[in-house]
């Protein structure tokens, strides 16, 4: 289970995602290098010691607040990290990116158009009242509502009809066969909330002021405006393995890297997910706390974002994914924290897959090492030297502003002329919703998470007009592989539908992939039993903390 | 002190004007201060609804920020936040919805946007109301002590540690109280603004300060430059020199006639206070309007940058307007609605 310096071998199945990124604010200089040779070397564990005993309360730090508790509008890691713990899905995403039954205690797909889900007996909802097939096909229903606007409607874009067919059955129809909506089912979109309150709260519900009504282990309790979001544990949870073992979690909101890293090391604040990179060394060697690595599904990557300029023609964008040093890249933007990839997708999503698609996946694809003579000849055989290519960048991770100094020299390097446009950290946020922010930049760093365990989350968003293609890229065979392996719902020939699809996108770098990040997590001395991976978007993490043996 | 009184009354009884007509033009002045502060807001209301029209992006696209939205989804929320109507008209619907109370919806919070502003302004009001007191108490006292022992060692330290603090932004003085009084002192919390009562006065102390000192500066040296010149004049050199005591010289005849500017920058202050409480804020950890008003300009939320800018010019204008008003009865010298301010 662990290997060093590189990310989870095996993948599964899943569903997922894209989000754009989270904030996080560079540090001020705080090198210190008191864990010497460890320093930027890590090792992904499964799971933290289990605790003592239960705890009365723990506070959590977020590093944005979150815009609403609304499932539908659940769609970054801040609204996410705290819903996972009230509202739970279908399908339960675990720690090792599989998927076990949820809400639902099962799943079948008589034919390629029907997914029939029977759902748990005795659930109740935090206000006392049980769960029934009604409430499923209420909250699934949802998504599809124009007034409500969901962010999740892409998931249901092929989805008929949602209906009660059962006593404790709800089957969904679709238009067309759809690998990703069932996969999706163990994330955001296949929450499950209480009808009578979703109709009764209307446009406030999930609100500030109304908070949401589901069936995990926590509670909501109260939001207050800008500052800090309470839970307390649901006694009446239906699972006892995963009882919350906190009376309370106070999630608080820290926009300031600093102010968050300063907290969690005097123990004001108990622990927080993503560590600034440039604060895990500080903070490995602090003994007031640890940080644990774990399985990811986050790849950090150049998002090209307009085809019409110099790069539009592939020669351009392979010599920009040349030029880049990318393992010199990875110390220096991430302190090491990260491992230099050819592929937009995380091997942890692989799972799945059998050993030689995987092998076919990552080592049968193109491989970008640093040659800047063949980077220079590219460019100047496309004619496109001394070429101006806008790069926007921000705050919002410390590593964008390293990543975009590296690009402008090694744009210079290879004869291109590279401007850096540094953006708010909001306004960078824009760049992922609103068309017209995109204009006038060529380029952008991501941080691209997956909310399931497949590469074709990935890999559906880079279709010809689909929204999250923001440099409008389009290529026919790319787009004939990704749409046949959607409507392929056997997982096998899914996964080699998508190695090719990978191999396409490594070929023709819709974007530039940098590096496979993995997922941090930090406990100060007071909690553990946490388990350190990506699931935390969906999955009730928090009730598994309770007291360390001190 | 009798003396002293006497001739203020001879003083105003020389004057032509009876005792009544001072009063119909101080309430002319009073009601013109007020149409004033009406026209202001409306012209202000204006600028801020239609500025929005300026700023790039579309805010419907902000409320649709997953992955690829559907035509009818995009049509139905420009529907729902009126963004589809002409903007005169969502203009008369905002400015006719704010008198009642209503100030449309946050788009970013999905709620309405006076339950958000509610909630963070108390923070915010504490936190100016705090500042404030450390500015006059600590800018009034520093300047007071400056201008007494003018020229000497006092003087000079004042000036220069004032000087000083006047040219650090108040984003680093924050970190800095931070660094020593929270983090390696321990004596204060480093975020957050606590529960009511002694809690938030307790989480509140390094904010105000962070947010004060830059302008107890400015106050010092007001106070100090405005007492030194009360000092070198004739009125006071003859109290003086007619026995009165010191304190009662600094007092009665110094410090009275020398508080008129340092009223009048303290509200400019005020505003200035609102504003720069943004960064206080975000690096305290305090859910103000400041921070808010930041947060929500870059997240295209319109209706509560336009909610917060109107209650930040109505403060301004009105602190002051009541400056203005109060000024005649500091300094009766300054009659209402007369001559040189």
């Amino acid at each position: 289970m662990k290997r060093r310096n590189g990310a989870l071998r095996r993948p599964r199945t899943g569903i997922a995602v894209a989000v754009s990124l989270v904030g996080v604010l560079a540090l001020s200089g705080c090198g210190q290098s008191a864990i010497g040779q460890h320093a930027g070397t890590f090792e992904l564990t499964a799971e933290t010691p289990a605790p003592a005993g239960d705890i009365d309360r723990f506070t959590w730090a977020l590093t944005t607040e979150p815009f609403s508790l609304d499932p539908a509008y659940a769609f970054d890691y801040a609204d996410n990290t705290v819903l996972s713990n009230m509202c739970e899905s279908l399908l339960r995403w675990n720690a090792d990116l599989s998927v076990s039954p949820g809400l639902a205690t099962s799943f079948e797909n008589p034919d390629p158009l029907t997914w029939v889900y029977t759902i748990r007996e005795g659930v109740q909802f935090h206000d006392g009242t049980t769960m029934t097939p009604h409430d499923v096909v209420v909250s699934l229903q949802r998504h599809l509502d124009p007034e409500v606007g969901s962010f999740w409607y892409s998931t249901f874009q092929n989805v008929a009809s949602v209906e009660q067919t059962g006593e404790h059955e709800v089957t969904v129809r679709t238009t067309e066969p759809d690998s990703q909506f069932n996969q999706l089912m163990s994330a955001a979109p296949g929450v499950v909330q209480s009808a009578a309150s979703t109709e009764e709260a209307g446009p406030d519900y999930g609100n500030q002021s109304t908070g949401v009504n589901c069936t995990g282990p926590f509670q909501f309790e109260e939001w207050r405006s800008g500052e800090s979001i309470t839970m307390s544990r649901f006694d009446d949870y239906w699972d006892p393995d995963l009882r919350a073992r906190a009376d309370e979690v106070e999630f608080v909101i820290l926009n300031d890297a600093n102010a968050r890293v300063n907290a969690l090391q005097t123990g004001e604040i108990d622990g927080a997910w993503t560590i600034p990179t440039n604060a895990i060394d500080p903070m490995r060697a602090s003994d007031t706390g640890n940080v644990y690595f774990g399985t990811n599904a986050t790849v950090q990557s150049i998002v090209i974002s307009d085809m019409e300029g110099p790069l539009g023609d592939v020669r351009v964008r392979r010599a920009l994914a040349l030029a880049l040093d990318r393992e010199a890249l990875a110390q220096a933007a991430v302190q090491g924290y990260g491992t230099p990839t050819d592929s937009l997708t995380p091997e942890s999503v692989w799972r799945d897959a059998d050993d030689a698609t995987r092998a076919r996946a990552f080592d049968d694809i193109a491989h970008y090492d640093y040659d800047l003579e063949e980077a220079r000849e590219l460019v100047r055989e496309a004619g496109a030297e001394g070429e101006r290519i806008v790069f926007a960048t921000s705050s919002l991770d410390p590593s964008f502003d390293v990543v975009s100094q590296a690009m402008a020299s090694a744009g210079k390097e290879i004869g291109l002329d590279i401007e850096i446009d540094t953006r708010s950290q909001n306004a960078y946020t824009l760049l992922f919703s609103d068309p017209a922010a995109i204009e006038g930049v060529d380029m952008f760093t991501t941080l691209w998470y997956l909310s399931s365990t497949d590469p074709l989350e990935m890999y559906s968003v880079l279709r010809t007009d689909e929204f999250s293609n923001y440099g409008k890229w389009s290529d026919p065979e790319f787009d004939d592989v990704v749409n046949r392996a959607v409507a392929t719902l056997d997982a096998d020939e899914r996964f080699a539908l998508a190695a090719d699809a990978q191999r396409i996108a490594t070929d023709q770098l819709p974007w530039i992939p940098l590096f496979d990040l993995p997922a941090t997590v930090w406990m100060g001395d007071r909690i553990t039993g946490v388990d350190p991976s990506i699931n935390y978007l969906y999955f009730p993490w928090a009730a598994k903390i309770g007291r360390a043996e001190q | 002190m009798t003396e002293a009184s006497t001739r203020a009354v001879r003083i105003r009884e020389d004057r032509p004007t009876r005792p009544s007509g001072r009063w119909r033009r101080t309430a002319r002045f009073i009601a013109g201060r007020v149409i004033g502060l009406a026209l202001t807001l409306v012209a202000a209301s204006l600028v801020v609804f239609f500025s929005r029209f300026v700023v790039p992006g579309d805010p419907a696209r902000f409320l649709l920020r997953g992955r690829s939205p559907s035509e009818e989804a995009i049509a139905e929320v420009t529907r729902q936040y009126g963004l589809d109507l002409p903007p005169l008209q969502q203009y008369l619907n905002w400015a006719g919805g704010i008198l009642q109370g209503d100030f449309g919806r946050s788009l970013q919070y999905r709620d309405d946007v006076s339950t958000v502003l509610l909630q963070r302004l108390p923070v915010t009001l504490e936190l100016v109301a705090l500042a404030t007191l450390f500015i006059v108490v600590l800018g009034l006292a520093a300047g007071v002590l400056a201008s007494l022992r003018r020229g000497r060692p006092t003087d000079r330290v004042i000036l220069v540690v004032s000087t000083a603090l006047g040219a650090i932004p108040s984003f680093v003085i924050a970190i800095l109280l931070i660094a020593i009084f929270a983090v390696q002192l321990g004596w204060f919390p480093s975020f957050g603004s606590g529960d009511e009562g002694l809690d938030r006065f307790v989480h509140l102390i390094l904010p105000a300060l962070a947010l004060g000192l830059t302008f107890v500066a400015l106050v010092t040296r007001v106070t100090r430059s405005s007492m030194n010149e009360q000092f070198v004049r004739e009125h006071v050199e003859v109290a003086t020199s007619r026995g009165l005591t010191r304190p009662s010289v600094v007092l009665r005849h110094v410090l009275r006639n020398a508080i008129s500017p340092i009223l009048l920058v303290s509200g400019v202050l005020v505003a200035g206070l609102l504003v720069s409480s943004a960064i206080v804020e975000q690096t305290f950890g305090l859910a103000g309007i400041g921070s808010l008003l930041v947060q929500s300009v870059d997240r295209l939320d319109f209706p509560v940058v336009q909610a917060i800018v109107l209650v930040v010019v109505i403060a301004f204008v009105t602190v002051n307007t009541i400056v203005d008003i109060i000024q005649p009865l500091i300094d009766p010298r300054i009659a209402a609605g007369t001559e040189t301010r």
